[in-house]
């Protein structure tokens, strides 16, 4: 579990995140939703200590991570696995390297148990016989999911992936949720989503926060997220026009 | 001023795996060091035989020894352009070979990547690059000297200006051992600063493509005022 506590993030004196407090639990796809620029990424990397929060603690699993040494931190992000937005895959390096590249840095393997482990991992995300290509030279969905195989390498107990699926097709993007919530139930990790996509919402919102303009303003599940009464939250979700109409052959009323 | 000692900081610790280490550092070598030889010679030649010409016409009268032309070569080669002026020319394609480099992994995240990791990514991208142009900087100097050499050789009896024996009676009259170690010293430091100053400024890049290219021309920019205020420094401590 991973938990935040009052975290507030300022730059140059404007504040970004306002007292933001939640609970991420293990083994289930938690998301966190809201417009652009509404502090989503800015979070996650508060969480993750590639930005210090000002105010405010981060728990993983009960372990105090802010006040952590640098290299407790260090030994920490071993369990960590991240996703970035662009995917952010070592352009030097084959995919197979790519994914090799934690186990060379982290593990005593043997080559044998790492060619096992990476085709593993590339078989996991349904990208088989992709080893010897380069990232420029496959397609942005295969990026995604070299990028998912990387981040699941090593195992790890946290997954975070910061809008996982755009710039995809949405028939790509179900199957990247798909994929990354079977991940979370298999290894049951703890799994932090930063998305702006409605379809993942009621494809994979077991938990949903939704932040507007850095502050926390609603909190539930895709199960609630259709009724929650919240104005501000159904502004962002009816700004789709198609949920807008399905709430209207639900209730009968657009707003 | 203050970031880029920080990030020195951060670039000069234990590597984590001394393996990994030993092997981007030969690609380095490679890359940023061997790639740069073929420039070098070429430029060497060219700067050797046309100072062998413009030296012929400039000094000789009949007061001067026709040793002065050889003599003048070398010693220029060796003083200012097989350590300077290469040093500046070299700023310009490893440095913003450097700089772009890591500034496009800056913005597309992959140094982020590697802070997620557990990587000190400074030190990770950083120190092979460092030390591998450290080490190939004085291998480039004398390799400049002696094509240089080589080029007022072939070009000064080929015009008519010199004799080869004059000329080589030249290269060896009044020969002042120093002048290489203080070139090589020279080349030590220009080397430190063509690697660290361009991974700087591709270190902390912020926005995208865009940003990447204006930060390798400045990075260029600086490196190259960096270098002559070195030489300005080193020539009064260590010559004058
Ligand atoms: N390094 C930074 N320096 C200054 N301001 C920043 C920085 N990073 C983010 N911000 C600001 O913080 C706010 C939130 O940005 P953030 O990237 O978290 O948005 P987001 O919700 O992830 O948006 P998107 O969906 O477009 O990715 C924005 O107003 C942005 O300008
Ligand atoms: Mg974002």
């Amino acid at each position: 579990m991973i938990e935040a506590r009052n975290i507030t993030k300022q730059f140059d004196g404007t504040t970004v995140l306002k007292n933001i407090s939640a609970e991420f639990q293990p083994g289930q796809t938690n998301l966190i939703i809201g417009r652009s620029g509404s502090g989503k990424t800015v979070l996650l990397k508060c969480i993750l200590g590639l930005y210090e929060a000002d105010e405010g603690t981060i728990f993983y699993d009960g372990r105090n991570f802010t006040d952590m040494s640098q290299k407790e931190r260090k030994n920490l992000r071993r369990e960590v696995g991240m996703v970035f937005q662009g995917g952010a895959l070592f352009d030097s390096l084959s995919v197979e390297q790519n994914i090799r590249f934690p186990l060379d840095m982290f593990t005593n393997f043997s080559n044998r148990e790492k060619q096992d482990r990476v085709d593993f991992c590339l078989e996991r995300v349904n990208i088989p016989n992709t080893n010897k290509l380069f990232p420029s030279e496959i397609s942005g969905g295969m990026q995604k999911r070299v990028a998912i195989a990387r981040a699941i390498a090593l195992n790890p107990r946290y997954l975070f992936c910061d809008e996982p699926n755009s710039g995809l097709d949405p028939e790509t993007a179900t199957v990247i949720d798909n994929l990354i919530q079977s991940l979370t139930k298999e290894f049951n990790m703890t799994t932090i989503i930063n998305t702006h996509d409605m379809n993942s919402v009621i494809e994979i919102g077991e938990k949903v926060l939704f932040i507007h303009q850095g502050e926390k303003c609603w909190e539930g599940s895709k199960h609630t997220i259709l009724d929650s009464g919240n104005q501000t939250l159904e502004d962002f979700i009816f700004a789709n026009k198609l949920y807008a109409q399905m709430k209207k052959a639900h209730t009968g009323n657009p707003r | 001023m203050g970031r880029y000692f920080w990030m020195l900081g951060k670039v000069f610790t234990r590597p984590e795996r001394h393996k990994i280490y030993i092997r981007q550092l030969f690609n380095e070598i490679e890359a940023l060091g061997l790639n740069s030889v073929g420039i070098v010679v070429i430029i060497s030649v060219f700067i050797g035989g046309i100072m062998t010409i413009q030296l012929a016409y400039n000094l000789v009268n009949p007061l001067y020894p026709t040793t002065i032309i050889g003599l003048g070569t070398r010693d220029t080669l060796i003083l200012e352009f097989s350590s300077t002026m290469l040093a500046l020319i070299l700023a310009g394609k490893i440095g913003s070979n450097i700089t772009s480099e890591i500034g496009s992994m800056k913005v597309t995240e992959q140094i982020d990547s590697l802070e997620i990791m557990g990587i000190n990514s400074a030190n990770y991208l950083i120190l092979p690059k460092i030390v591998a142009v450290v080490f190939i900087f004085p291998f480039l100097f004398i390799l400049s000297v002696f094509f240089g050499l080589l080029g007022g050789l072939f070009v000064g009896p080929t015009v008519g200006v010199v004799t080869v024996t004059e000329y080589i009676d030249g290269i060896r009259y009044m020969f002042v051992p120093y002048y290489i170690t203080f070139s090589v010293i020279k080349s030590l430091v220009f080397g430190f600063l063509v690697a660290s100053v361009p991974a700087y400024f591709g270190y902390f890049v912020q926005g995208g493509a865009l940003e990447v290219g204006k930060a390798s021309t400045q990075a260029v920019v600086s490196t190259n005022i960096l270098i002559l205020l070195f030489d300005l420094i080193l020539t009064r401590l260590l010559l004058a």
